[in-house]
C-alpha cells in the first residue's frame, strides 16, 4: 500500500462477530483457561440434572424416621433430612423447579428488557423519556419486598408463575443498558448511515442494532440466572411461600426451621443447597468470563 | 517578570542550563522481548535556544520529551545513555525525590492542548496550592502572585480561571494554563509536546507568541515536540528529525528547511504544500511510518522508505545505522545517512 | 447552588410521584386479594360474635378504608390517611398502630444497613485501589477473584454460612435476636455489648456481601482514572505522590456513587434475608410476619416505607455527586 495519508479503519463496530463463527470462538476461548472448561462443564452439569434428574426418583421420595439428621454415607452420600429423605434425591429432585424458573425469568427480562431498550434508544425523545421513567421506577422498587408482597396475591406454586414474576419485576437494568448501548451506537453514526441507504427500520434494528447489542444481553441472560436463582430460592427459604414441591429454598428453609443452625444437627442438609447455588453460579460467573472475552476481543490476553 | 523569580524557591542562576543527551536508548517491554522506542540518541538543547524536535508519530519523540523528565512510562524504561542539565546533573541517575522536585520545579512540561491536563474536580487555583504543597513552598500568597502575573502577562483574566474548573476553560486557555504551571515554579528547561495540535490557527498562533515572549523573558532553554514542521519554522532555532526512534538530521532550522539533507528529512519538508506554488509539487512520502515492532533492528531504520536507497542500494544501508556526523560543509549540521557520508568523501576527494 | 436546588426540586416530584403509584398499587394489590381482606376481616369479626356496626367500624380503622362504599370513595379515604403517616392498625399487635410497628423494626434494620454499608464501602475501596496498582500482580489478580466470588455469594447464603461457622462450628456469637433479654436495658456496659455481639454477624454479612461489587468498581474506576491524562501531568509537575494517589482516589470514587445508589436498594431488600437468618427484629421480620400473618396494614406500611427509604438513599446519593463533580454543580461552558 502506498499512501501518504492513512485511512482511518476504525469506525467499524469492534463488536458483531460473525455469528457463525460464534461456536467456535466460544470453544477457543474456553480452552484457553481450565477454569472456564470447568465453568461450562459445571453449567452442564446442573442442566442435566434439572432434565434427567426428577426422572431417576419417584414421585414421593422415601421417609425413614429412625434415620433423620444422618451424616453422609455410603448409601446416603449427602446425609437425611429431618424425615429421614435422602438429600441428594432432594437436591437432585429439587433442581427442576430452581432451574426452570430462573430460565424462565431470564428470557423474559431478556425479551422485555431489549425490546424496550431498543426502542427507547432507537425512537429517542418522547417515547424514550417515558419509557426510562418506568424503567427507573422498576430499577428503585426494591425487588425482594414486592414479590413477598406480591406472594399475598400470586402463588409461585409452578415455576412458570415464578419465572413470569421475576422476570417481570427484573427487566429494568438490561432494559437500561441496552438503550445506552442502542444511543451510543446511534452516536457512531452507522445507523444514520444505513437509513441514508434507505434500508428499512425492521432491517436496521434486525440487522445492525440487535447483533451489536446481543452479546451485551447475553452476558446479561447469565448473570441473571444467577440473581433469580437467589431471588427464588431466597422467597422460599424465609418460609413465608407455599409450595407442593420440592426445591432447594424449601430444603434450606426446612432445614432452619428444624433447629439445624440451632443443633448443628444435619449440617449436610443445610449446607448442601448452599454449596449447590454456590458451585452453580461459580460455574455461571466463569461462563460469563468466557463470553466476555469471545465479545470484547480487546480484553484478550496475548 | 522579577517579582514572579523571587515568589520561587529557586535561585537558579539566570544563565539558562544547556541540556545534553548522550547515547540515549529506550526500550519498552512487549510481548516480543524489549524494543526500542528511542535508540542510541544524541541530541543538544543549546542554553537560551528553542530546538523543536519533529517526527511522525510513533518516530520516539514523545519518549524522549518524557525522558528529559526522567518520567518515561512503564512497560518503558531508560536502558542506556544519559540525560545531562546543567544544575541538576545527570537525570538517569537522580533519587526519585530529586526528579519529583526536579519536575515542575527546574523543568517544566507542557502537554497537548487536546489533553486534560488538569484535574477535572479542582479548580486552577486549588491545584496551584497543592503544586506549591509538593514543591515544599513556604509564601502560598507569592506563588500565587507569580501565577496571577503570568496568566496576565499571556492575556488571561487570572483571577477569574484561578477559579474556574478544567471544564470551563477553552482549550487555547487550558494550554495557556498550562504553561503557566510550568513555569510558576521558575523552570528553566521548558518542554512542550505538540503545544499547538487540535487547536484552532489563531489560537494556534497565539500559543507560539507566547511561546517565544517567555522563553526570551525568563532565560528558557526550550524543546518544542511537533509534527508540524510549520510550528518549528516560526518558532525554533534549532531542528531535530527524528524517524524510528532516532536522529536523522539535526542542525538549524533555517539551514535544514532550505536545504534538509537526510532523505528522510527531505520527503518530510517536501510533503508540505507550499501557499504559493503548484500543489502538486507536494510530494507525499509513501509507505506507513514504523510502529515498535516494525522498526528495522538491522540496517538503516528509514531503508524501507528511502527514495535514495531505492535508487542506489548502498550495501552499508542494509548493514548497519549509519551514526549522526557532522556533514563537510562545516555549518555544524549533522546527518545520519550513508548516502550523505559517501558524498562528503566523494566531494572532498575531488576538492584534494 | 442553583443547579442543585434544581436537581433538588426535580427529584422531589418524581419521588412523591412515585410513593403515590406505589402505594396506588398496594391498594388494588389488597383490594384484588381473592378473598378481599378487608370483607374477610369484617366477617372473621362478626363470625366472632361482634355486631355488623360495631364490626364494619373496627374494620375502617384497621384498613384505613370502609370495607363498603365506592371505589372511588374508599381510594381517597385511604390517601388521606396515608397523607397522615396513617396507616391502620396491625393485626398481630392488637391496638398498635401498623406505623409504630414499623418504626420499632426501621430503627433496627438502618443502624445494621449503615453499618454494612460503612465497613464495606471502606473495605471494597481500599482493596480495590490496591487491585487496580497491583492489577499485573498476584495481589491484584487474588483481590479480583476475591472480590467476584464475595459479589456472587447471595446474602442469605453468606448469612446462614456465618452463623453455622461462628455459632455451630465455632460458637464466638449469639445467633438469635438483636440483644440478650436477661441484661438491663439502657447505657451501660453489658447492654452495650450485647448490643454489638448480636449486630457483628448481621453487619459482617452485609460487609462480605456488599464490598465484591465496591471493590470491582472501583477497581476498573481506578484503572481507567490511572490512564487520564491528568494524572501523567501531575507526575509531570512534580506533584508527591500522596497528592497524586488524593487525585486519583477521588476521581475514581465518582463512578461508585451510581452504584451506590444501587447497592442500597440491594441492602434495604436484602434486610428481609438477613434479619430472617439472624432472627433480628428489623423491618425485614416484619415484612415477612405481617406477610405470614395477612396483617395488610403493616404490610403496606413496611414496603412502603421501604420503598421510601430507597428513594430517598437514591437522592442523597445523587447529591452528593452532584456535589462533589463541579461538571455536574457548575455546568455552564467557558469564562469569556
Amino acid at each position: 500500500m502506498v499512501t501518504a495519508v492513512e485511512i482511518p479503519t476504525g469506525n467499524t463496530p469492534a463488536l458483531t462477530p460473525a455469528r457463525r463463527g460464534f461456536w467456535r470462538n466460544l470453544w477457543r476461548v474456553l480452552r484457553r483457561k481450565p477454569t472456564r472448561v470447568a465453568g461450562a462443564v459445571i453449567v452442564a452439569l446442573f442442566v442435566v440434572m434439572g432434565v434427567v434428574g426428577p426422572f431417576l426418583y419417584p414421585a414421593n421420595l422415601p421417609t425413614d424416621p429412625g434415620n433423620a439428621y444422618a451424616g453422609p454415607s455410603g448409601s446416603h452420600l449427602l446425609g437425611t433430612d429431618f424425615q429421614g429423605t435422602d438429600v441428594l434425591a432432594l437436591l437432585v429432585t429439587g433442581s427442576r423447579y430452581v432451574l426452570v424458573a430462573a430460565v424462565i425469568a431470564a428470557a423474559c427480562t431478556v425479551v422485555v428488557g431489549t425490546g424496550i431498550g431498543l426502542y427507547a434508544g432507537y425512537r429517542r425523545g418522547g417515547p424514550d423519556s417515558v419509557l426510562m421513567r418506568i424503567t427507573d421506577f422498576i430499577i428503585t422498587i426494591p425487588g425482594l419486598p414486592l414479590l413477598l408482597v406480591l406472594s399475598t396475591l400470586w402463588k409461585y406454586s409452578n415455576p412458570l408463575t415464578m419465572g413470569l414474576v421475576l422476570g417481570v419485576t427484573g427487566w429494568g437494568s438490561v432494559a437500561r443498558a441496552v438503550r445506552s448501548q442502542t444511543l451510543s451506537l446511534r452516536e457512531r453514526g452507522f445507523i444514520e448511515a444505513a437509513r441514508g441507504l434507505g434500508l428499512s427500520t425492521a432491517h436496521v434494528v434486525r440487522k445492525e442494532l440487535l447483533p451489536n447489542v446481543a452479546p451485551y444481553v447475553a452476558m446479561n441472560l447469565l448473570i441473571s440466572v444467577t440473581v433469580y436463582i437467589y431471588l427464588e430460592v431466597g422467597l422460599f427459604f424465609l418460609g413465608v411461600l407455599p409450595f407442593n414441591e420440592n426445591n432447594w429454598g424449601v430444603m434450606i428453609s426446612q432445614a432452619v426451621q428444624n433447629g439445624v443452625t440451632q443443633t448443628g444437627q444435619g449440617l449436610a442438609y443445610l449446607l448442601s443447597p448452599l454449596v449447590a447455588i454456590l458451585l452453580l453460579t461459580l460455574g455461571i460467573v466463569l461462563l460469563v468470563d468466557a463470553m466476555d472475552e469471545v465479545f470484547n476481543p480487546r480484553l484478550r490476553e496475548d | 517578570m522579577t517579582a514572579a523569580t523571587q515568589a520561587t524557591t529557586s535561585t537558579a542562576a539566570a544563565a539558562p542550563p544547556a541540556v545534553t543527551i548522550r547515547d540515549l536508548t529506550i526500550v519498552y517491554r512487549t510481548p516480543a522481548g524489549e524494543l526500542p522506542a528511542v535508540s542510541g540518541v544524541d541530541l543538544d538543547l543549546p542554553p537560551g535556544t528553542i530546538t523543536g524536535l519533529v517526527g511522525e508519530s510513533g518516530s520516539g519523540k514523545s519518549t524522549l520529551a518524557l525522558s528529559l523528565l526522567g518520567a518515561v512510562q512503564r512497560p518503558g524504561r531508560i536502558a542506556a545513555g544519559s540525560i545531562h542539565v546543567d544544575g541538576l546533573g545527570n537525570l538517569v541517575e537522580l533519587s526519585a525525590k530529586s526528579l519529583q522536585e526536579a519536575r515542575g520545579g527546574e523543568i517544566g512540561y507542557v502537554f497537548q492542548a487536546a489533553q486534560n491536563s488538569l484535574n477535572p474536580l479542582k479548580t486552577v487555583g486549588k491545584q496551584l496550592l497543592d503544586l506549591g504543597r509538593s514543591h515544599g513552598v513556604r509564601d502560598r500568597t507569592a506563588l500565587v502572585r507569580s501565577a496571577k502575573e503570568l496568566l496576565a502577562g499571556m492575556g488571561l483574566d487570572a483571577a477569574r480561571v484561578l477559579d474556574s474548573y478544567q471544564h470551563e476553560l477553552s482549550g487555547g486557555m487550558r494550554q495557556r494554563v498550562g504553561i503557566m504551571f510550568a513555569l510558576v515554579l521558575n523552570a528553566h528547561v521548558l518542554v512542550l509536546d505538540e503545544p499547538t495540535t487540535a487547536l484552532d490557527m489563531i489560537s494556534q498562533a497565539n500559543v507560539l507568541k507566547i511561546v517565544r515572549a517567555v522563553h526570551t523573558e525568563r532565560g528558557l532553554t526550550t524543546l518544542l515536540v511537533t509534527h508540524d514542521i510549520g510550528v518549528v519554522a516560526e518558532v525554533a532555532e534549532r531542528i531535530a528529525v527524528m524517524y524510528g526512534g532516532v536522529v536523522v538530521e539535526q542542525g538549524e532550522t533555517a539551514d535544514v528547511l532550505r536545504a534538509p539533507k537526510h532523505p528522510y528529512a527531505r520527503a518530510l519538508i517536501n510533503a508540505i504544500p507550499r501557499v504559493s506554488g503548484d500543489l502538486s509539487a507536494a510530494r507525499p512520502l509513501p509507505g506507513r511510518p514504523p510502529t515498535l515492532g516494525t522498526i528495522p533492528t538491522r540496517g538503516c531504520v528509514f531503508r524501507e522508505r528511502c527514495a535514495v536507497y531505492a535508487e542506489r542500494q548502498l550495501p552499508a544501508c542494509v548493514a548497519e545505522q549509519p551514526p549522526l556526523a557532522p556533514v563537510a560543509d562545516g555549518s555544524g549540521r549533522l546527518v545520519a545517512c550513508h548516502a550523505v557520508a559517501v558524498e562528503d568523501q566523494q566531494a572532498t576527494g575531488e576538492t584534494a | 447552588m442553583r443547579n442543585l436546588l434544581v436537581r433538588l426540586a426535580g427529584h422531589l416530584v418524581r419521588a412523591l410521584v412515585m410513593i403515590w403509584v406505589v402505594a396506588t398499587f398496594t391498594f388494588f394489590l389488597i383490594r384484588l386479594m381473592p378473598g378481599d381482606p378487608v370483607a374477610a376481616q369484617y366477617e372473621k369479626l362478626v363470625q366472632q360474635g361482634m355486631s355488623p356496626d360495631a364490626a364494619r367500624n373496627a374494620t375502617r380503622l384497621t384498613y384505613g378504608f370502609l370495607p363498603t362504599g365506592s371505589g372511588w370513595d374508599q381510594y381517597v379515604h385511604y390517601l388521606w390517611r396515608l397523607l397522615h403517616f396513617d396507616f391502620g392498625r396491625s393485626t398481630q399487635t392488637l391496638g398498635v398502630n401498623a406505623s409504630a410497628e414499623v418504626l420499632t423494626g426501621a430503627k433496627w434494620t438502618i443502624g445494621l444497613v449503615l453499618a454494612g454499608i460503612l465497613i464495606s464501602f471502606a473495605l471494597g475501596t481500599v482493596l480495590g485501589v490496591i487491585a487496580a496498582i497491583r492489577r499485573s500482580s498476584g495481589v491484584g489478580d487474588a483481590l479480583t477473584i476475591t472480590g467476584s466470588l464475595f459479589h456472587a455469594i447471595p446474602q442469605f447464603v453468606m448469612a446462614l454460612v456465618l452463623i453455622t461457622v461462628f455459632t455451630v462450628i465455632w460458637p464466638v456469637f449469639p445467633t438469635d435476636g438483636n440483644v440478650d433479654i436477661l441484661v438491663d436495658p439502657g447505657f451501660n456496659g453489658p447492654y452495650v455489648a450485647s448490643l454489638v455481639s448480636h449486630a457483628s454477624l448481621p453487619a459482617l454479612a452485609y460487609a462480605l456481601s456488599m464490598f465484591g461489587s465496591y471493590l470491582l468498581t472501583m477497581r476498573s474506576s481506578v484503572i481507567s482514572v490511572l490512564g487520564d491524562d491528568f494524572v501523567l501531568a501531575a507526575e509531570l509537575r512534580g506533584l508527591t505522590r500522596t497528592m497524586r494517589l488524593r487525585y486519583i482516589a477521588r476521581n475514581a470514587l465518582l463512578p461508585l456513587f451510581t452504584i451506590f445508589a444501587l447497592t442500597i436498594g440491594f441492602m434495604f431488600g436484602g434486610a428481609v434475608f438477613i434479619e430472617k437468618a439472624f432472627n433480628y427484629p428489623g423491618m425485614g421480620i416484619t415484612l415477612i410476619n405481617s406477610i405470614g400473618h395477612r396483617d395488610y396494614s403493616t404490610m403496606n406500611a413496611t414496603f412502603l416505607l421501604i420503598t421510601a427509604a430507597v428513594i430517598v438513599a437514591n437522592i442523597v446519593a445523587d447529591l452528593l455527586y452532584t456535589a462533589i463533580d463541579p461538571r455536574v454543580r457548575r455546568g455552564g461552558e467557558a469564562v469569556a
